[in-house]
């Protein structure tokens, strides 16, 4: 990939995912009652040994949602929560205190609901945009090291490439502490197809 | 004293005492360690995934079998003698069990081959914490061999 190149793929990119995270954000806003503000997107083409270093270094817990597409797109889809944000979400949610070392099963679905929810709406909002369906498989969540949390991501798409497209966007809470991001790592040839609807809109 | 050097996913870093080496959040991934007590060469590799897709794939630190290959080689190079060099493995946790219906469990994958190399190459195991649900970071102690394994919550354990 040439630089010039490159540099309109990520601006493309970046258009797509803002979309989607601003969606998603909506969504988290009128789930938790709170108002939430969207950063820019930033992306990176990386090798896959400086995904965590881009992202903050690799030994940050943080509690971590995963999807993975299965239909015509597939990416990986990942919403991730530094450690004292999902326990602000986790403790607003169900109203008992949270112990990070020891969820219970109804943190842990409360957890893996919110990333759902997340999840969906950010698809919901660029699938319409690209007009392709996309099909999410059931989401998981985990609260572990962010090196950990995304191994398997990761490892799904390291079988075929060695640098990966990461897409990052933040939010933060207004007024409240809190803030996430979301993160995708679509595969090559998704991104192509994804390239491909958003430099024709007729298409 | 220099940095802690961390080891990245599909890399191999070789140290000398007394310098440190580290290989920090390890999944589904498992860090090989290989160190020879004479010499005091320490050196791990950061696997991602259990099988290369072909005999020499560009880079074979990636994998299971062809990085604990190269990791060898590579410490014999730096002088470490085969017959003296002892392994220890660190990781393969399955980080999303909930998906298991969509995708394999990587991280036991990663484990089996590993030890199916090592015992291949006739590089003896002295310790190991691999699998279960629960990330890791492994902190190799050049000096003495020793190996502390820490998570994000339980406590640290020395192998």
């Amino acid at each position: 990939m040439t630089e010039e190149h490159a540099g309109r793929v990520l601006e493309t990119i970046r258009e797509f995912a803002n979309i989607g995270a601003g969606s998603a954000a909506t969504a988290l806003s009128s789930l938790l009652d709170l108002e939430l503000m969207n950063e820019v997107t930033a992306c990176s083409i990386l090798p896959l040994a400086n995904v965590t270093d881009w992202l903050g270094g690799p030994d940050q817990v943080v509690a971590g949602s995963y999807t993975q597409l299965c239909g015509d797109l597939r990416s990986g889809i990942l919403v991730i929560l530094p450690e004292h944000s999902a326990k602000t979400l986790l403790e607003h949610l169900t109203k008992e205190d949270v112990d990070f070392a020891n969820l219970n099963s109804l943190q842990r679905s409360a957890l893996k609901e919110v990333g759902n929810i997340c999840l969906c709406w950010y698809l919901i909002a660029v699938s319409k945009m690209v007009n392709i369906d996309m099909i999410p498989s059931p989401p998981d969540a985990t609260v572990d090291l962010l090196g950990a949390v995304l191994d398997m991501p990761l490892a799904t798409l390291g079988a075929k490439v060695d640098t990966v497209l990461a897409v990052h966007t933040c939010f933060k809470g207004i007024g409240r502490e809190f803030e996430g991001y979301f993160l995708m790592l679509p595969e090559e040839s998704t991104l192509k197809l994804i390239l491909d609807r958003m430099g024709d809109p007729k298409g | 004293m220099t940095e802690l050097r961390s080891v990245g996913i599909g890399q191999i870093i070789i140290v000398r005492a007394p310098e440190p080496l580290a290989c920090i959040g390890l999944g589904s991934c498992v860090a090989v360690i290989m160190y020879d007590p004479v010499t005091k060469l320490g050196g791990i590799v950061h696997v991602l995934l259990p099988n290369a897709p072909r005999s020499s794939p560009e880079n074979p630190e990636k994998y299971a079998d062809t990085g604990t290959r190269k990791l060898l080689q590579e410490m014999l190079v730096k002088g470490a003698r085969k017959d003296r060099i002892v392994a220890k493995l660190v990781g393969g946790a399955q980080m999303f069990p909930g998906m298991n219906l969509y995708v394999k469990d990587i991280g036991k994958a990663n484990c089996t081959e590993v030890w199916k190399v090592l015992r291949e190459l006739g590089i003896r195991v002295t310790g190991e914490d691999i699998e279960g649900s629960k990330g890791r970071s492994a902190y190799l102690d050049t000096n003495t061999g020793k190996v502390t394994v820490k998570s994000a919550f339980s406590d640290r354990r020395i192998l």
